[in-house]
C-alpha cells in the first residue's frame, strides 16, 4: 500500500481512538453531572462488551441490550482485533503511553510468546471461575477497569489539581488573576464539583491504574498484550478473521515494520493475527510500501496464532477452580451479620456478587459521593464492589441515579418512587454517645435532616439529670425502624467528631429475604 | 426589563434618593415598620411589601454590592416549600438593582448537595435570569468571625457574606422540628461553615447571638407556601399550606415574631425568640409589634 494511503489509514485509526476515548469520558462525566432529571444512556461501552454478556448469561435474567456485544464479536471475524486498536478507550490510552515511550530510540525486542500467552490463560481462569459462582471478570475487563479508575481516581484527581491551580490563580491580584478568573468561574459552574470527591481505596486503585499506564513505557501496550481478558477473547476469534497483512514483491526484508509493532512482531516476521490490533504502524514504517491490507478467507496453515499448549490450558482451568473455591470458603459466606450496606436496589448478596462487575459506574453517578469500592468487607471476591458509606455521603432521597446506570442490574432499576421506599438498612442510635442521652442536651440534627416525610427520626421531651446534676428537659432522639429507609443522612450529619452517634446498619435491609 | 417597569423603577429610585434623608430622619428606634402583604402573586406582593416599608432605596445605596441570602438548604421543589420561592427572590433582586446596586450576589451554604439544591429549588436559574451572581459556598473562603455573643463567639463564616455592603435576608417560613420554626434568624445558619451541627446544642442562644452579631439590613420573609409539619426538609405536599403572604421589615426579630404569629404560634414558645428578647432585640408579644397588614 502506498505511503499516502497508509498514512491516511493510520490517521483515521488515531482519530477513531480519540473519538471513542472522548465518548467514554463524556458519558462518564454526564452520568456524574449536576442535573438530576436527564440521564443519557451511559451503558454503551458495557453493552458492547462480550465478557459482560457472559456475566449476564450466567447471572441472569437476560437483558437484550447485551446482544449488542455480538456485533464486535462478528466484526472481529472480518476485521480481526480492530476493536482493541480502533475502539477501546483503555487501548487508546495504552497506545498513547506506548507512543510516549517510543520517542526514545529502542532496539527491537523479540516476540515474547509467554507474556502474550498469559492473557489467554487469565481468560480461561476467569471464565472457569465464573462458572462456579465467583465472578471476577470485572477486575480485569478493560471497560470496568477504566470506568472504575476514572471515576474513583482520574476525575477526582483532575478536579483537585484543576481546582487548586485555578483557584490560586483566580485569587491573585493583577492581570494573572483577571485572566484566570473567567475560566475558574466557568469550570466551577460546568466542570468542577463544588465539593472535592473522595474515595475509599483511591490510592490503591490509582496505583494499579497508573502502574499499568507507565508500564507501556517499557513494554508496548503492556496491559493489552499481557493481561486483557477481552483482548484474549478477541484474539481467539481474530485467528479466523478475513483481514490479512500480506507482503508484496517490493519487500526489502529490512524488518523496519517491526519498529513500532504493538506486539513486537511484524508482518514480515512473527505475524500473529491473534495479536495484531491493526494499528497499521507497520504500513508507515515500511520504506518500500510492501505491506498490503487484504481480506481473504484464511486457509489452513494461514492462521498464524499463538500455541497455548494443552498443559497450559489445563493448568489455567485448574487455577480457575481454585479461584472459584477460595472465596466460597471464607467466613463471610456463613455469617448472617455484616457490617456494610449496599446502594439502593442491590439484589441479595449472593446474586449481587455474581452480577456486579465492579465497574464503579454507580460511584461516579452518586451525587453525594456516598458509594465507594469495597475492600474485603464482603470477602475477597467482594473487592471493589460498591458500598454505601454514610460517613462520606448519603443516599439522596430525590435521586435514583445509581440504579439507572448499573449495566448489569446488580442494582435493580428502580423508579424514583420505588427508590424512596427501598429499605437500604436501618438507623440505630448509640445512646452512650448521642448528646441527647449521654450529655443531656438538645441536638436533633439527624431529625432535622431525615428526608422521610413522616420523619423516621423523632424526639420525645423528657426530664433528665444532666452531667452538672441539674434537672433539665431534653428532646431525646429515637428512630422509627419501620419508616427508616437507611439513607444514612443522619449518620452523615451527626455532629459528633469521634464517631457518629447514629449509624445505619444492614438490619432489615430489603435486599435480603427475611426467611 | 420592560420599558414601563424601567421607567417606573427609575422614578421610584430617584424619588427614593430624594426622600431618603427624610425617611431616615423619620425612622424611630423600636418602631420600625413591619409590613405583611397578601396576594396571589409572590412577585407582586414582595414588591408591594418592600415599597410599603419605605422602598429599597432606603436600604440599598448607589454602587452597593448586595448579598441576597435565600434559604436554598434542601433539594426540594418550590411546591414542597423547603426553599425560598424564586419569584420572591426575583422581586428582591430587581428592586436592589433598581435602587442602584452595583452587584447582587445570591448564595447559601446548603444542607443537601449544593448543585442539586440550587437547581431543584429553581433559585439558580431565576437569580441568573434576574442578573444576580450565583455563588456556591467555597470552603477555601472561610474566615473566622467573632460574633461576640453570650454563647456564640468565634465561628467560621464565608468571606462572601462579610465583603458585601448590604445583606438582605430572604428566608422561607416553615416548621422546624427542634427549634419549632425557621424564619430569618435561623436562616443565618447559611452564612456559617464548619461543623454547624454543634450549634444545635444551645440552639436558641446560638441563633440569637448569630442574628445579634450579624446585621441583616432588610428581611423579606417568604410565607407564600408554608411547610406546616415535618420541617425543615418536608417533602410531602399535604404538609404545605398556601398562605400567599410576604413579610418585610428592617428588624429581624420583629419579622420573625410577625411570621411566627402568621404560622399560628406564640413567639414566646420559640426558644430563640425568647433568647433574642432577652438580648433586647425587639418585642416578643405580637400585640406590641406594629404589623401593617395589606392585601393586593
Amino acid at each position: 500500500m502506498d505511503a499516502k494511503k497508509s498514512k491516511r489509514l493510520q490517521r483515521l485509526r488515531i482519530l477513531s481512538q480519540i473519538f471513542f476515548t472522548w465518548l467514554f469520558f463524556f458519558l462518564l462525566l454526564k452520568s456524574g453531572g449536576a442535573a438530576i432529571e436527564d440521564l443519557p444512556h451511559t451503558g454503551f461501552f458495557f453493552y458492547i462488551d462480550p465478557l459482560l454478556l457472559w456475566v449476564n448469561l450466567l447471572a441472569g435474567p437476560f437483558f437484550r441490550a447485551f446482544l449488542l456485544a455480538l456485533i464486535p464479536l462478528l466484526l472481529t471475524l472480518v476485521f480481526g482485533r480492530f476493536f482493541c486498536g480502533w475502539l477501546c478507550p483503555l487501548g487508546a490510552l495504552n497506545q498513547f503511553f506506548t507512543w510516549l515511550g517510543s520517542r526514545r530510540g529502542r532496539k527491537k525486542v523479540a516476540v515474547e510468546r509467554n507474556s502474550l500467552r498469559l492473557k489467554y490463560l487469565l481468560l480461561i481462569v476467569l471464565l472457569v471461575a465464573s462458572l462456579f459462582a465467583s465472578q471476577l471478570l470485572g477486575w480485569l475487563d478493560p471497560f470496568t477497569l477504566l470506568t472504575r479508575s476514572a471515576s474513583t481516581v482520574v476525575l477526582p484527581g483532575a478536579n483537585f489539581l484543576a481546582q487548586h491551580a485555578m483557584q490560586s490563580g483566580a485569587q491573585s491580584r493583577g492581570w494573572a488573576g483577571k485572566a484566570v478568573k473567567p475560566f475558574y468561574d466557568l469550570s466551577r459552574r460546568f466542570l468542577l464539583t463544588v465539593r472535592q470527591r473522595t474515595y475509599l481505596q483511591a490510592s490503591a486503585i490509582g496505583l494499579i491504574f497508573f502502574s499499568l499506564l507507565l508500564l507501556n513505557l517499557r513494554r508496548r501496550r503492556f496491559f493489552c498484550n499481557t493481561l486483557c481478558p477481552l483482548g484474549a477473547l478477541y484474539g481467539l476469534l481474530a485467528k479466523y478473521s478475513l483481514v490479512h497483512l500480506p507482503l508484496n514483491e517490493n519487500c526489502l526484508k529490512c524488518g523496519a515494520c517491526a519498529n513500532h509493532c504493538t506486539y513486537y512482531g511484524s508482518p514480515y516476521q512473527d505475524y500473529l493475527k491473534s495479536e495484531c490490533v491493526l494499528c497499521l504502524n507497520c504500513l508507515n514504517d515500511c520504506p518500500a510500501a510492501a505491506i498490503d491490507v487484504r481480506f481473504q478467507l484464511p486457509r489452513k496453515g494461514q492462521r498464524p496464532a499463538l500455541d497455548l499448549g494443552r498443559r497450559h490450558i489445563l493448568a489455567a482451568a485448574g487455577c480457575g477452580l481454585v479461584a472459584a473455591a477460595l472465596p466460597q470458603i471464607g467466613v463471610e459466606k456463613k455469617s448472617k451479620a455484616h457490617a456494610f450496606i449496599r446502594p439502593p436496589g442491590a439484589v441479595a448478596e449472593k446474586d449481587f456478587l455474581k452480577k456486579c462487575v465492579r465497574c464503579g459506574a454507580c460511584m461516579q453517578s452518586c451525587p453525594t459521593n456516598a458509594i465507594h469500592p469495597a475492600v474485603f468487607q464482603s470477602g475477597v471476591e467482594g473487592l471493589w464492589t460498591p458500598l454505601l458509606v454514610p460517613l462520606n455521603g448519603y443516599c439522596e432521597y430525590e435521586c435514583n441515579r445509581c440504579t439507572q446506570v448499573c449495566p448489569t442490574y446488580a442494582l435493580a432499576r428502580l423508579t424514583l418512587e420505588e427508590k424512596k421506599l427501598f429499605k437500604i438498612g436501618t438507623a440505630v442510635i448509640d445512646r452512650s454517645t448521642c448528646y441527647t442521652y449521654a450529655d443531656g442536651y438538645n441536638c436533633a440534627v439527624c431529625e432535622e435532616h431525615c428526608p422521610v416525610p413522616e420523619k423516621a427520626i423523632r424526639f420525645r421531651e423528657v426530664e433528665v439529670n444532666n452531667f452538672r446534676g441539674k434537672t433539665k428537659k431534653v428532646k431525646q432522639i429515637y428512630v422509627v425502624p419501620d419508616l427508616c429507609i437507611g439513607c444514612g443522612i443522619c449518620e452523615n450529619v451527626c455532629p459528633r467528631t469521634d464517631a457518629p452517634a447514629i449509624r445505619v446498619g444492614a438490619e432489615e435491609e430489603q435486599r435480603e429475604n427475611p426467611y | 426589563m420592560k420599558r414601563r417597569t424601567f421607567v417606573k423603577n427609575g422614578a421610584m429610585f430617584s424619588s427614593g434618593l430624594l426622600l431618603a434623608p427624610l425617611a431616615r430622619g423619620q425612622a424611630q428606634p423600636g418602631a420600625a415598620a413591619i409590613v405583611q402583604v397578601k396576594g396571589a402573586s409572590p412577585y407582586e406582593i414582595t414588591k408591594k411589601a418592600i415599597t410599603e416599608i419605605g422602598g429599597m432605596g432606603k436600604i440599598v445605596s448607589r454602587g452597593d454590592v448586595v448579598m441576597v441570602k435565600p434559604n436554598i438548604g434542601w433539594n426540594r421543589t418550590v411546591e414542597q416549600a423547603a426553599c425560598t420561592n424564586p419569584e420572591v427572590l426575583r422581586a428582591v433582586i430587581e428592586l436592589a438593582f433598581a435602587a442602584g446596586a452595583k452587584k447582587v450576589v445570591v448564595m447559601d451554604n446548603t444542607c443537601h448537595k449544593a448543585e442539586d439544591c440550587y437547581q431543584r429549588s429553581g433559585i439558580e436559574a431565576m437569580a441568573r435570569k434576574a442578573g444576580a451572581e450565583v455563588r456556591y459556598s467555597d470552603e477555601n473562603r472561610l474566615v473566622v468571625h467573632d460574633f461576640k455573643g453570650e454563647v456564640l463567639g468565634k465561628w467560621p463564616v464565608f468571606r462572601d457574606f462579610l465583603e458585601v455592603d448590604k445583606f438582605i435576608n430572604v428566608p422561607i417560613l416553615k416548621h422546624h422540628g427542634s427549634s419549632g420554626l425557621t424564619i430569618a434568624m435561623k436562616n443565618l445558619y447559611g452564612i456559617l461553615g464548619g461543623n454547624r451541627g454543634k450549634l444545635h446544642r444551645d440552639m436558641g442562644e446560638n441563633i440569637a447571638d448569630l442574628a445579634n452579631g450579624f446585621r441583616s439590613h432588610l428581611v423579606v420573609v417568604d410565607a407564600f407556601r408554608v411547610l406546616m409539619r415535618n420541617g425543615p426538609v418536608g417533602g410531602r405536599l399535604s404538609d404545605v399550606e398556601l398562605r400567599q403572604t410576604v413579610i418585610a421589615s428592617t428588624r429581624i426579630m420583629q419579622a420573625d415574631v410577625a411570621a411566627a404569629a402568621l404560622f399560628g404560634r406564640d413567639a414566646r414558645e420559640v426558644e430563640y425568640l425568647q433568647a433574642a428578647y432577652a438580648r433586647k432585640m425587639g418585642e416578643i408579644e405580637i400585640s406590641k409589634v406594629p404589623v401593617r397588614a395589606l392585601s393586593v
